[in-house]
C-alpha cells in the first residue's frame, strides 16, 4: 500500500466519505457491511460525487444498471468505487424515475465508465446525459430499437425476429481489419486499425459477439444459488473458477456465512493453479504471436501437469465444479499434496530454464520492448487492472488490497514494472508463476484441519433460505487477467441482478492508446499482451476512432490461440 | 545461444505427445465421467433432476402411464451433483468421457418407471417402486390407502368416521 501511495492519494477512511456523500451532496446510506457502504445521492450530485471519489485515490470498478421498477418503479445505476489503497468499496447508486429515465455520464470525469455506461444503456435502456459519444456496445445493429434484454419483463429467452439490415455503425475511414473472427486470438472479435503508412494512428473495436446472456440466465426461474456457480464456471475457459469462486462470495457475504477455513484455503490453492496454468498459456501464446512456436510448444509442454494436476484435485481439467454455497466439494488429502509437491517442484524448475532462455531471445525482446507502450497515467484513467496495471506502475492487486480468502495467510510479492511496454507485461506475468507456486506451497503446508463446508450448507439442503432478499454484496478476486468484480443482488431464491464485470472488460479500452502511434507490425502482440478472454468480456461492444487518411490492405489474419481450451 | 539452449531443453523432454487413441489417454483418479443410473436401485423420486444444473436429467411422464427419468448426455457437466443427492445411492460417476456419436439417441439413456394411479380417481401419485418401498415401513392402517391420492384418501378417511359417529355423508 506504500507502494501505492507514492503515485496516488491515499483514500479517505469510509467514514470521511460517507460524512462527505450524506452531508455535503445530500445522500443517505442505504445499505453496509465492513467493507462496503451503499450510498444513494440524487442525480444531479453524481457528476460531482464521482470526481471527488476518483481524485481522491479510488478506481472505478464497474457500474450496473438495474430496472427497479418492480421495486420502486424506477431504474437504479450502482456506481462501484473501489477504495484500493483503504480496501473498501463505496456504492454510489443513483435513481431515474421510469418515466424520465436519464442518469448523468460520469465519462469525462472517469474515463473508465465509458464501457458500462453504455452497457447500461443497452441493457436496461437508461439515457446518459451529457454524454458526446452514444453508440451500441453490447447489443447488434440490428437488435430492436426498444427491448432492453435486462429489463424485468423481458423473458430470459426472448429472441427478436430476425432482420436483415445493414449495419449503421461503420468508422468513416476504412483500414486493416483484423477480424472479424479469429484474429490473433481464437475468438471472436473485431478490430479494425487505422494506419497511416505503416503506424497506427487509431483502433476501432467491435466485440460482444459471443454474449450469451449469463447475467438474465442466472436470474430466470431456471437457476437457483445452489446451480449458479456450475454456471458462472462457464463465464470463462480459462479462469471459470475465478467466476464461479466470486459468484458464491458475493452469494455467501449475502447470506452472512463464512466457510470454514480450511474450505478457504482449498480455493486459494486452486485459484493459484489456475493462475499458474492461464500465465502459462499465456507466455506459449505469445511466443507464438511472435513467432518463436518452439517456444510456445515448451510452454505448454510445462503446463500441461498443472491441468492433469487441476483434474485429480478437482474431478476435472477446467470447470472443475468444486465450489457451492458454503465450502468445498473435496478435499485435498495427504496423497494429493504430495502430487501437488511434486508437480509445483517440477513445473518450477523447467519454467524457470525456459522462461529465463524466453526473455534472452534477441528477436524477442526488441520485438517486446518499448512497443504498446501504456503510460501510468492512461492506466489510472482507465482502472485498468491486472498485470496490464502492474507493468504500467499502478500497484493493484486484489489479494493485497482486498485480501480474500486465504491471501493473508501466505506472504507474496506483488511483480511491479514502470515501463509498461509488451516487455513489462511478460515479465510481470513470469513472476506471478513463481509467486503462486510459493503460495500454495506456504497453503499447504499450513492447511488447516476441518470440515470443508459449512454446517448450514451441503449439496443436498437448498441454500436458498440462508440468502434473504432484499440484499447487496460486491465481491472481488484478482484473476489471472486482473480484477474480477461480481455485484449481486438478491431476490426471491434467486438473483435480482447479478452483474460480472470480467478483467478483459477494464482492459481492452486501454489498447487504444497502446496501439496508437504503433507500427502496425506490433498490433498482434499488444492485443494479444493485455491476454484478453473475450468470452469473459462477451457475457455481456465499439470503440470509435476517426482521424486521418488510412489506406486499405487485404484481410489479415494473425492465426494465433488462447483461452479456448 | 539460445538455440543452443533450446536444444538442450528439447532433448532433456523428448517426444511427450501421446498417441492416443492408439494409447489409452491420461486419466487420473479424481476424473469425473458419464454417470449411470443403477434402474434396479433408482425410484423414480426424481430429486437428481432438480439438483442438475444443465437440466440434463429429466423426469417424463409418458402416455402410457410410465414415468421415464431420463438421462442426456449431450447437456452433461459431469458435475456429479446428481450422486451426491440420490437417496438411494443409484447413481455413480464413471471414468467414462469417449461419447462421441453420430446421433443425439445414443446420448440417451432412459429409466422407466411404472406409476400408481388413484383408485378411484385415476390420477398419477408417484412412482410404483417408490410407493411401494414406501408403504412396507409404514403398514397397518396407512397401507390400506396406499393407492389413493391425497384427496381421495382425505374423503374416504371423512366419510369412514362420519359413518362411525353415525352421520350420514
Ligand atoms: S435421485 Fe436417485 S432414486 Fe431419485 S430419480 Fe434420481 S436416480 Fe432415481
Ligand atoms: S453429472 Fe451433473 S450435469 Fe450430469 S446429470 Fe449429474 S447433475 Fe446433471
Amino acid at each position: 500500500m506504500g507502494e501505492q501511495s507514492k503515485y496516488l492519494p491515499e483514500c479517505p477512511e469510509m467514514g470521511e466519505v460517507v460524512r462527505k456523500l450524506t452531508e455535503e451532496y445530500g445522500g443517505h446510506v442505504i445499505f453496509s457491511r465492513e467493507s462496503e457502504v451503499y450510498v444513494e445521492v440524487p442525480r444531479h450530485e453524481l457528476r460531482d460525487v464521482a470526481k471527488y471519489l476518483y481524485s481522491s485515490g479510488a478506481f472505478l470498478k464497474t457500474c450496473a444498471a438495474v430496472d427497479e421498477r418492480p421495486l420502486n418503479r424506477s431504474f437504479a445505476l450502482y456506481h462501484i468505487f473501489g477504495m484500493d489503497s483503504k480496501g473498501y468499496d463505496v456504492i454510489v447508486k443513483v435513481s431515474a424515475p421510469e418515466d424520465d429515465a436519464w442518469v448523468p455520464s460520469i465519462v469525462d470525469v472517469v474515463p473508465a465508465a465509458d464501457w458500462c455506461e453504455l452497457e447500461a444503456r443497452d441493457m436496461v435502456g437508461i439515457e446518459l446525459k451529457g454524454r458526446r459519444l452514444v453508440r451500441r456496445l453490447v447489443l447488434p445493429e440490428d437488435w430492436p430499437e426498444d427491448i432492453h434484454p435486462l429489463r424485468k419483463e423481458v423473458p430470459h429467452d426472448f429472441r427478436p425476429p430476425s432482420v436483415k439490415a445493414e449495419s449503421e455503425f461503420r468508422p468513416p475511414e476504412r483500414g486493416i481489419p483484423i477480424g472479424p473472427y479469429h484474429p490473433v486470438l481464437h475468438e471472436p472479435e473485431y478490430f479494425e486499425l487505422l494506419v497511416e503508412g505503416e503506424t497506427v494512428v487509431d483502433v476501432y473495436y467491435r466485440g460482444f459477439h459471443v454474449h450469451r446472456g449469463i447475467e438474465k440466465l442466472g436470474e430466470s426461474p431456471r437457476f437457483t444459488y445452489q446451480k449458479i456457480p456450475f454456471l458462472a464456471e462457464r463465464i470463462c475457459g480459462i479462469c471459470g473458477f475465478v467466476h464461479s469462486t466470486c459468484a458464491i462470495m458475493a452469494m455467501e457475504k449475502a447470506a452472512g456465512l463464512r466457510p470454514p477455513e480450511r474450505a478457504e484455503f482449498i480455493r486459494t490453492i486452486v485459484l493459484e493453479l489456475e493462475r499458474i496454468h492461464s500465465h502459462l498459456l499465456w507466455v506459449g501464446v505469445a511466443a507464438h504471436v511472435l513467432g518463436y512456436d518452439a517456444g510456445f510448444m515448451h510452454t505448454w509442454r510445462v503446463r500441461e501437469p498443472v491441468m492433469i494436476l487441476s483434474e485429480l484435485i478437482t474431478g476435472s481439467r477446467k470447470t472443475y465444479g468444486l465450489n457451492l454455497v458454503g465450502g468445498v466439494r473435496r478435499d485435498i488429502d495427504k496423497n494429493k499434496m504430495e502430487k501437488i509437491m511434486k508437480t509445483l517442484d517440477r513445473v518450477e524448475k523447467e519454467f524457470k530454464e525456459l522462461a529465463n532462455l524466453l526473455v534472452s531471445v534477441p528477436q524477442i525482446r526488441r520485438r517486446a520492448q518499448g512497443t504498446g507502450v501504456l503510460t501510468r497515467s492512461e492506466a489510472r484513467a482507465l482502472s485498468v487492472v491486472g498485470p496490464v496495471a502492474r507493468a504500467s506502475g499502478l500497484y493493484r492487486d486484489v489479494r493485497k488490497d482486498y485480501p480474500y480468502l486465504a491471501y493473508e495467510e501466505a506472504s507474496f510479492k506483488v511483480p511491479l514494472y514502470t515501463e509498461g511496454d509488451n516487455l513489462a507485461r511478460v515479465l510481470v506475468r513470469v513472476e506471478e508463476v513463481f509467486e503462486s507456486i510459493s503460495i500454495i506451497r506456504q497453503l499447504l503446508d499450513k492447511l488447516p484441519g476441518g470440515p470443508i463446508m459449512h454446517e448450514k450448507c451441503s449439496a443436498i439442503i437448498p441454500v436458498d433460505e440462508l440468502i434473504p432478499p432484499g440484499k447487496y454484496a460486491v465481491a472481488a478476486i484478482e484473476a489471472p487477467r486482473g480484477e474480477d468484480v461480481h455485484f449481486l443482488m438478491t431476490g426471491e431464491g434467486r438473483p435480482y441482478r447479478w452483474r460480472v464485470r470480467a478483467p478483459t472488460y477494464q482492459n481492452i479500452p486501454a489498447l487504444r492508446p497502446m496501439l496508437r502511434g504503433d507500427p502496425l507490425a506490433d498490433a498482434p502482440l499488444t492485443i494479444a499482451s493485455i491476454d484478453p478472454c473475450f468470452s469473459c468480456t462477451d457475457r455481456a461492444l465499439v470503440i470509435d476512432v476517426r482521424t486521418g487518411r488510412a489506406r486499405t490492405i487485404k484481410l489479415w489474419d494473425g492465426g494465433v490461440g488462447t483461452c479456448r481450451l | 545461444m539460445s538455440i543452443m539452449k533450446l536444444l538442450s531443453i528439447a532433448a532433456r523432454a523428448k517426444v511427450v505427445t501421446r498417441r492416443y487413441p492408439f494409447e489409452p489417454p491420461v486419466v487420473t483418479e479424481g476424473f469425473r465421467g458419464k454417470i449411470e443410473v443403477d434402474p434396479k436401485l433408482c425410484w423414480g423420486c426424481g430429486v437428481c433432476t432438480r439438483i442438475c444444473p444443465p437440466n440434463a436429467l429429466t423426469l417424463k411422464k409418458r402416455e402410457d402411464g410410465t414415468l421415464v427419468l431420463s438421462y442426456f448426455m449431450g447437456r452433461c457437466i459431469f458435475c456429479g451433483m446428481c450422486a451426491e443427492v440420490c437417496p438411494r445411492g443409484a447413481i455413480t460417476v464413471t471414468k467414462e468421457f469417449e461419447l462421441a456419436s453420430l446421433t443425439a439417441e445414443d446420448l440417451v439413456r432412459n429409466v422407466k418407471h411404472d406409476v400408481v394411479r388413484c383408485r378411484i380417481c385415476g390420477r398419477v401419485i408417484g412412482p410404483a417402486v417408490e410407493m411401494r418401498e414406501a408403504t412396507k415401513s409404514v403398514g397397518g392402517a396407512e397401507a390400506k390407502y396406499y393407492d389413493l391420492c391425497p384427496e381421495c384418501r382425505k374423503l374416504v378417511v371423512a366419510r369412514g368416521i362420519m359413518t362411525k359417529v353415525g352421520v350420514r355423508p
